[in-house]
């Protein structure tokens, strides 16, 4: 609670000072002003008007600041506050001191061409975004991480003879189905136009393989389906459960039920390399598999800890090692 | 979704996947509203055909337990009932003390035994 009051503030201050600062000095600007200074050295190559730098500079804080608020959202984790503290903290450092430096060299200045940028400004900003992002993430690291299910003793189940046990579950990813269909749409139309040969050339066939390729890996990514039995894991990607890959159960080891973000593994789809992979749909609940031969993969699905306790009874009992 | 089948009961198929199912649903594992996996996973995973998973689906439908919904799939309408579950599990210890050469009679004096 303390922590998101602390951030509305950080923003509200940083906003107000962003959009007070031009406005309080406007009088001593040219206007318009330079904003922006090419790679060529002091000279400015970019300019707007005093009103026009005012709105830009307090969307892209307020951009920023909300883009580092929705990272921080698992809370427990350590990872996730260290990113977001740090992240808000050297993003408003660094739009400040930005914002300080323009200003600076604006100021009483006959036009915007005259405006030269000395060159320890830009070092200098991006030194104190640094130390002002690595001091806030290490205050607000708070506690470790408690140890996940790790270390406690895999889910078993007891099977009993003549029986036969199977376990299913699925997770679906709204968002990468939508995806899919407007993409579709996009193959659909970018598709019939080229054959039509309404737009010869251009930009429209060009769209084409962009919107095949997005098709394809949003399908892939839209669902997932596992399932455990006999003596294999299948999992199935996308809507109809192909294409397929299937772990023989004679090499994992044991399965456990474990609770990943997207921000732990790098992100959403398929992530890590063989060996340390995860196939992350959505945070939550993840079955965990460990191979004989060291690695590990872990899947985002429904029911993991029902499925992790078949999975090792299936390695106990039925297969033989 | 975990699901058993007994490889030696006798009832025909559609019944004991039926079973199988409530048994899960009874579990826990999945609430009112839930979404049961497609009949197509069901059925690969069991090794069974499709039609023997939807027939079961159907029979549970009946009971009340599932609800169908267009382009929804088949999801839980109602947790399972307690008699139905303890009708099933009497079934199979039934079965249990046969094997064990145990009769009917002989299973219902074992049960007034208990306090």
């Amino acid at each position: 609670m303390r922590a998101r009051v602390v951030a509305v503030v950080w923003w509200l201050a940083v906003a107000a000072a962003l959009l007070l600062g031009p406005l309080a000095l406007r009088d001593r600007l040219p206007d318009p002003m330079a904003t922006h200074w090419g790679t060529s050295g002091a000279v400015p190559d970019g300019s707007n008007s005093v009103t026009v730098h005012v709105i830009t500079t307090v969307i892209l804080w307020t951009g920023l600041w909300l883009l580092f608020l929705l990272l921080g959202r698992a809370r427990d984790r350590r990872a996730a506050r260290v990113t977001s503290y740090a992240g808000m903290a050297a993003s408003g450092v660094l739009l400040l001191g930005a914002d300080a430096s323009t200003l600076a060299v604006n100021l009483d200045a006959p036009s915007w061409r005259a405006t030269l940028l000395p060159g320890w400004h830009v070092p200098l900003v991006i030194a104190a975004a640094a130390v002002a992002g690595s001091l806030v993430g290490y205050l607000g690291r708070g506690a470790p991480d408690e140890q996940s299910s790790r270390d406690a003793a895999p889910p078993a189940l007891r099977l009993r003879a003549g029986q036969r046990a199977v376990w299913v579950s699925r997770v679906d990813n709204r968002w990468l189905a939508a995806v899919s269909a407007l993409a579709l749409a996009g193959v659909a139309v970018t598709g019939a136009l080229t054959i039509l040969g309404v737009t010869s050339g251009g930009l429209v066939p060009r769209l084409l393989p962009g919107f095949a390729i997005v098709l394809v890996a949003a399908l892939a990514g839209s669902a997932l389906s596992v399932r455990a039995g006999d003596d294999a894991v299948t999992i199935g990607f996308g809507p109809l459960g192909w294409p397929a890959r299937r772990i023989p159960l004679s090499k994992v080891e044991s399965a456990w039920c474990e609770r990943l973000t997207p921000g732990e593994v790098g992100g959403w789809g398929f992530r890590g390399l063989p060996g340390r992979a995860t196939i992350m749909l959505r945070g939550g609940e993840c079955l965990v598999l460990r191979y004989r031969s060291g690695g590990r993969l872990a899947i985002s699905i429904d029911d993991a800890e029902r499925g992790a306790s078949l999975i090792n009874a299936l390695i106990a009992e039925r297969v033989p090692s | 979704m975990l699901l058993t089948l007994d490889l030696n009961d006798a009832r025909p198929l559609h019944e004991q996947v039926a079973g199988a199912i409530r048994r899960a649903i009874g579990e826990g594992s999945y609430r009112p509203g839930d979404r049961l996996p497609p009949a197509r996973d069901l059925a690969a995973a069991l090794g069974i055909n499709p039609n023997t998973v939807l027939r079961a689906l159907r029979d549970l439908r009946d009971e009340g337990l599932l609800e169908f919904r267009r382009g929804r799939g088949v999801s839980v309408a109602r947790r399972a009932d307690g008699r139905a579950l303890l009708v099933q599990r009497a079934r199979e210890l039934l079965d249990e003390a046969k094997k064990y050469g145990y009769s009917r009679e002989d299973l219902i004096t074992i049960v007034e035994e208990l306090t």
